[in-house]
């Protein structure tokens, strides 16, 4: 083993390439935001000099070696002045369409299933499996849980049947990954696949060529007293389904079991170094079968939100849309960590809410924004801001001796 | 070895298991072995038939329903009666017309699988290649055939090629997993070809903008049809193209310097790179050469039979996808690769507008397809329990009869 | 627990098969009380297979285990460490980026509460352990952190965290420095003093001389003999490992070296997290000469090989091949080209590419040159040819051209390697650990190898780990300790210097 690295020579921390880069890449920022409320600078000036500042500061920070942090600089300082301009272009007016207190709102809706695939996804690469089928379990959760409201009656009734049904799917990625020392993303690959073909033959065979039902037990909104009514605070966060309070509840909860109790730490040894945790006795398959399953059934709770949370008791094939994708993207962006999954989420959320709005005056807007929760991954993958580390068993099969 | 993969000092190192599974394909291929893909497809089929007949559905009715619609039974009507009016010869060309999509697409999967690259990103190359055949299509009308024609496959073949080519170079240069890069890249590519084409987009069509489309390509740009009447999408030249690509991979992989170092890195990188190959190039020419086939899958549809395509279209647009299957189910070689496309061609096809709905529900059918392309994906995964499912039938008489010696 | 005088542990009859060989056949084995008892045995030899036996992480197909005079029968580690047994495996089995503690808790989790995990419990709790054990080690530190004689102290906590009467203690040796060997022997001597009864294993005999009251020698599988300290001696002891006498000494004229081939000046090389691992090394080879670079694992060598061959970019520094002059970036190829000729320290890793045949494995350098191909073209006939030829020029038996190399032996596959390296009739060839993991019979190949290749006028690059094997073998030896050259010497210099150069006079409070 080797020791950490210590810089060689001391400089204040400011001036060090990391901290210019990191300023770097939060002026990059700054220079959309300068056209957005509550500043909605008009003169394309502003977002220019502000993202060609940052840009020359990732620069500044590349030359002296701090090249993954400079680059970020450098690729926040070109979108942040791409974007800036843009928003100076269009009309003032429009912004506050796009800019309203019910953006909050729809935030949370569109990170809800982000948080639980992300989540799900966690869990399983921490105990070492990975989890690219997280598309297909949260598909099933969708369709389940809409079958299981209707038939059953009861919203209740379709939890159950969507954490079944992304139950089962992860069960079968599990064994596959696990039992099989199959690829593990060959094996979610095809969870996906045969999620699209499952969930559509059986929504046609049940129900034909008309859609679900009216009025399928959907899972209930919360109104929050004192809140529901207050203005701005009302329409943002008052009355939300009550998935959405679930997930992010779900994130300290999957904070603590994962960092802060014995079976987090068991689960993280056999992400990190399953024969290790196989040597003190702990049964690696079935903290892995075990940390698959709940991921399934996570990711399957995203997909029971799409259909029975916000989605009011409906499907259509392929629901989930690339959800999944993006769920996985969020966990990586968020680098493997309940907060960081949540975060990123939250912006990829956020994304995604602004570029339903933003076609109103920018349709080359709108496609920017749903594109970027993917370049962000991308550039975090490449490790360009800050490099997203997974576990070190992630992806390997365990082999008993 | 899952970790630190220490040989084992009494188990000789061939008796390590084997998990990497780059590794135990190679290891298959040079076995030469049928076996798996076989029963693959076999078993991926049963399943399939299980489900149609739980949900109250003769399997078999289906699947004969499945094969007529692909054309599959006009090879058994002898004298062949070429003329596509011909229901059963018109089926068929439409499967080798999609088929002529999946080798493409496959061979986007299996080129980098044998450099030990995954490609998931096979859907966005296609988009791509379909993107940049649709502009080349739409623009220069005024050149003759060939040209215009060459013009759009290389355009495509190039832009695939560059678009796989961020993979590889992120891969190189920083080590950013493919799978990962790829899967965001197709989501880039379809979000842009929903701008492209969509309303107010560059590439829409101007004669009627409330439609989300693209142009139309022009007459010129139209890959010409041998099989078939071309006003009822008959089977064009592109066939010939991807069949001379799979002549192109065998031969870039095994009789050319490329893929002896192709093959180098995709076995063992750090003994490649002893070896004074390159490895990081080796990456991104990989990619490269992958989306360079996907690309071209994608400017023979759009310039051979679609020659137009829409908002809607990028979103249900799948097919790139299915190269994973093909190229697994293929073991990554060319003749596997040449006989799944057709398999999954049939299957596409006569599933979807070649199925009589009276025989069995497309809706239902184009469903199966998707379920038994994953199971097809799932048993090539497991290639272990397919092998153990082959072995332990094969087992069953010699120990029988060592008992029967025992006794 | 049994009285004083009878066995802690029994093993009876143990037996082990793999598919193609019987890594154990009916071996016994007792443990005494208190006792330090020393597995000898070749690599191979089927010490690691019966204590992973012993450890539950392997199934026997036959015997029986008696711990405390009562079966017991182990399904998986869990079961071993509620007997009271606890085992040091050789690859030590932490978590680099968890804490000590957490290391040495998990599994056995100190919980308040009701379901959180007792963090400040159990950091108090291995400092009590090391304490009463004289085991200094820091609790909070993370693994990835301290020092590997220190990561071997928290392994030995994880086992008597765990309540272990019995430890197992897998060639526990064989990446200390002999100093934090010595200290390990102390704890070892302290362990038994508290009752503990130890199972040693190594391939050392020196080792099993100080520390062992009774040695069980292993050879292919089979329990040779268990014999008491008393009248061991190393030429006995090496008897039995191997079957007949040892050659200590290879049989070489002296050398007679002529120009310089190969020539290292100040040469600095960092790793990948920017730590200097080589430190301003220079050296010459001359032609007709074999020059060992001697030291402990760890100490620059691999990084100091990696950079002499292309595979690791330099910092500074030159390195001239026949008076060609390197500095800055290059490339494996251009050291190929160079004439330099490498057998890697791994041919698994690096070496080989097992899943190609002979022939392409053997072309490894020379594919994308005439006569293997010519303008991007490959001539597979050609590549099969001349592996033919150099199959039988080297002997290297057990497949032809076409069979794939992960299906020869290790001294075979070697073979190969050398086979490659050799005929390309390089000027210098660096070979770095190039016995590793072989057996006798190949080992003595590819020593009488390297001394032919000497005479030939090859300049010879030795990096070895086993000192016996540079003293054997070298014309010249250098010492390596932390990056740097710490000594030189002439043939037939004394053990005792080189050993103690290779501890660079490190000190480390025990």
């Amino acid at each position: 083993m080797t020791n950490h690295a210590q810089p060689l020579q001391e400089t204040h921390w400011a001036f060090q390439p990391k901290a210019i880069a990191v300023a770097g890449s939060i002026l990059g920022l700054v220079a959309f935001w300068s056209a957005l409320p509550p500043f909605t600078v008009r003169s394309p000036l502003v977002p220019v000099l502000i993202g060609v500042l940052a840009i020359a500061a990732g620069l500044w920070a590349v030359t002296r070696g701090t090249r993954r942090l400079g680059w970020g600089a450098i690729a926040s300082g070109v979108i942040g002045l791409g974007l800036g301009l843009l928003a100076t272009r269009s009309s003032s007016g429009n912004l506050h369409v796009v800019f309203a207190a019910d953006l909050v709102a729809q935030v949370f809706v569109f990170a809800t299933p982000l948080t639980f695939g992300a989540l799900g996804g966690m869990v399983s690469e921490r105990s070492g499996v990975v989890n690219v089928g997280l598309e297909g379990m949260m598909l099933m959760g969708a369709f389940w849980g809409v079958y299981g409201a209707d038939k059953g009656g009861t919203w209740v009734v379709g939890i159950l049947a969507a954490l079944a049904g992304g139950g089962l799917f992860a069960l079968l990625h599990a064994y596959w990954s696990i039992h099989l020392r199959a690829n593990q993303i060959v094996s979610g690959m095809a969870i996906n696949f045969l999620a699209l073909g499952v969930t559509g033959y059986f929504f046609e065979q049940l129900y034909g060529n008309q859609n679900i039902p009216s009025g399928v037990s959907t899972v209930p909104n919360v109104a929050i007293p004192g809140i529901d009514h207050m203005a701005y605070l009302g329409p943002a966060i008052g009355d939300l389904n009550l998935l959405i309070w679930v997930g992010v509840a779900f994130v300290p909860l999957s904070y603590f079991i994962l960092f802060k109790t014995p079976i987090g730490l068991r689960v993280r040894a056999c992400g990190e170094h399953p024969r290790a945790a196989d040597t003190v006795g702990i049964n690696v398959y079935a903290v892995r079968y075990a940390a698959v399953v709940v991921s399934g059934m996570l990711a399957a709770l995203g997909g029971a939100f799409l259909s029975i949370g916000f989605g009011g008791g409906s499907f259509t094939e392929n629901m989930t849309e690339g959800r999944g994708f993006i769920a996985l993207a969020a966990m990586i962006f968020g680098n493997w960590r309940p907060f960081g999954a949540w975060g990123a989420a939250l912006l990829f959320g956020f994304s995604t809410a602004l570029a339903y709005r933003l076609p109103v005056y920018s349709s080359s807007a709108a496609t920017l924004f749903q594109v970027l929760p993917y370049v962000l991954t991308l550039i975090a993958v490449a490790g360009v801001i800050g490099r997203s580390v997974p576990p070190a068993a992630d992806g390997q099969p365990y082999v008993k001796q | 070895m899952s970790e630190q993969a220490t040989p084992s000092a009494n188990v000789p190192p061939e008796q390590e298991p084997s998990t990497d599974f780059v590794v135990r394909l190679g290891v298959a291929q040079r076995a030469g072995g049928l076996v798996v893909p076989v029963l693959t497809a076999v078993l991926a089929f049963l399943a399939g038939g299980i489900v149609v007949a739980a949900t109250g559905h003769n399997p078999l009715t289906a699947y004969r329903g499945i094969w007529d619609g692909a054309g599959f039974n006009w090879i058994f009507h002898i004298p062949w009666n070429t003329n596509t009016v011909n229901l059963d010869a018109f089926n068929l060309s439409q499967t080798l017309l999609t088929t002529t999509t999946l080798i493409l697409v496959g061979l986007a999967v299996a080129f980098p699988f044998r450099c030990g690259l995954f490609n998931i990103g096979g859907q966005g190359q296609y988009l791509v290649g379909l993107i940049v055949a649709n502009w080349v299509g739409v623009s220069f009308a005024s050149w003759p055939t060939l040209p215009h024609v060459l013009l759009g496959i290389g355009a495509a073949a190039f832009a695939g090629a560059a678009w796989a080519g961020i993979a590889g170079f992120l891969k190189a240069t920083t080590g950013a997993h493919e799978v990962i890069s790829t899967i965001m890249l197709n989501w880039i590519a379809i979000w842009g070809g929903q701008y492209l084409f969509g309303q107010g987009g560059p590439l829409q069509n101007t004669y009627n903008t409330a439609a989300p489309e693209s142009g139309t390509v022009v007459q010129s740009a139209h890959i010409p049809v041998f099989w078939g009447n071309p006003v009822l999408q008959g089977l064009d030249y592109g066939i010939f193209v991807a069949i001379a690509a799979l002549v192109v991979f065998w031969l870039i992989l095994n009789r050319t310097t490329l893929g002896y170092e192709v093959r180098a890195v995709g076995f063992n990188p750090e003994a490649a790179a002893y070896g004074g190959i390159n490895v990081r190039r080796k990456y991104i020419q990989a990619m490269a050469i992958s989306g360079a086939f996907a690309g071209l899958a994608g400017a023979l549809d759009m310039l051979g039979y679609l020659f137009q395509f829409g908002v809607l279209d990028v979103q249900a647009s799948q097919i790139g996808f299915l190269g994973i299957a093909v190229a697994l189910l293929g073991r990554n070689t060319a003749v596997g690769t040449g006989i799944a496309a057709f398999l999954f061609g049939g299957l596409l096809y006569g599933t979807t507008r070649g199925l009589n709905p009276s025989v069995f529900d497309p809706s239902l059918a184009g469903n199966l397809t998707s379920m038994i392309q994953g199971l097809i994906v799932l048993f090539v995964g497991a290639d272990v329990f397919v092998l153990y499912i082959w072995n332990s039938r094969r087992k069953l008489r010699p120990r029988r009869r060592a008992e029967a010696a025992a006794a | 627990m049994a009285d004083e005088s009878g066995s802690v542990l029994e093993l009876q009859g143990i037996t082990k098969r793999y598919p193609g060989i019987v890594a154990d056949d009916r071996v016994d084995f007792d443990l005494r009380r208190g006792e330090v008892h020393a597995l000898l045995g070749e690599n191979g030899a089927g010490k690691s297979t019966l204590m992973n036996i012993l450890y539950g992480l392997t199934k026997p197909d036959e015997g029986e285990i008696l711990v405390g005079g009562k079966h017991v029968s182990f399904s998986s580690a869990k079961d071993a460490i509620e007997s009271g047994i606890g085992m040091v495996h050789q690859h030590f089995m932490l978590i680099p980026v968890m804490t000590v503690a957490e290391n040495i808790v998990l599994g056995v989790e100190p919980v308040r509460d009701g379901v959180l995990l007792d963090e400040r419990g159990a950091e108090e709790r291995v400092r009590e352990l090391s304490q009463q054990f004289g085991l200094a080690v820091d609790p909070t530190a993370l693994v990835s952190s301290i020092t590997v004689g220190q990561q071997q102290r928290v392994e030995i906590l994880k086992a008597l965290y765990r309540g272990a009467e019995i430890l197992i203690l897998d060639e526990p040796t064989a990446v200390l420095t002999p100093q934090e060997a010595g200290e390990l022997f102390a704890i070892v001597r302290s362990l038994q003093a508290d009752g503990k009864s130890i199972i040693f294993i190594t391939h050392k005999l020196n080792e099993v001389l100080e520390i062992a009251d009774r040695i069980t020698v292993l050879r292919r599988g089979k329990r040779i003999d268990t014999v008491s300290r008393q009248g061991a001696t190393e030429e006995g002891l090496a008897r039995m490992m191997v079957g007949r006498e040892v050659l200590l000494r290879v049989d070489k004229a002296p050398a007679s070296p002529t120009d310089v081939a190969l020539e290292v000046k100040d040469l600095q090389v960092v790793d990948e997290r920017n730590l200097e691992k080589v430190r301003g090394v220079s050296f010459t080879v001359r032609r007709g000469e074999i020059v060992a670079i001697a030291g402990v694992d760890g100490n620059g060598q691999t990084e100091l090989v990696e950079a002499i061959t292309g595979l690791r970019r330099i910092a500074s520094g030159t390195v001239a091949v026949r008076g060609r002059e390197f500095e800055g970036h290059f490339t494996p190829r251009m050291m190929i080209d160079a004439g330099i000729g490498h057998i890697p320290e791994d041919r698994h890793r690096r070496g080989l590419v097992l899943e190609f045949n002979l022939a392409e494995n053997i072309a490894l350098h020379d594919y994308d040159r005439p006569p293997d191909s010519k303008r991007g073209w490959l001539y597979p006939a050609r590549l099969v040819q001349r592996a033919a030829r150099l199959i039988k020029e080297f002997d290297i038996r057990g497949g032809g051209p076409l069979t794939l190399a992960r299906a020869l032996s290790g001294g075979n596959q070697q073979k190969v390697v050398v086979a490659r390296e050799v005929a390309r009739n390089p000027v210098a060839l660096i070979a770095a650990q190039p016995t590793r993991g072989l057996d006798v019979g190949a080992i003595e190949y590819v020593h009488r190898r390297l001394v032919a290749e000497r005479d030939a006028g090859r300049a010879i690059l030795l990096v070895s780990l086993e000192l016996d094997e540079v003293l054997s073998l070298a014309d010249r030896i250098l010492v390596m300790y932390e990056g740097r050259i710490v000594g030189e010497h002439a043939a037939g210099a004394g053990e005792e210097e080189i050993g103690l150069e290779m501890l660079g006079g490190r000190k480390e409070a025990a």
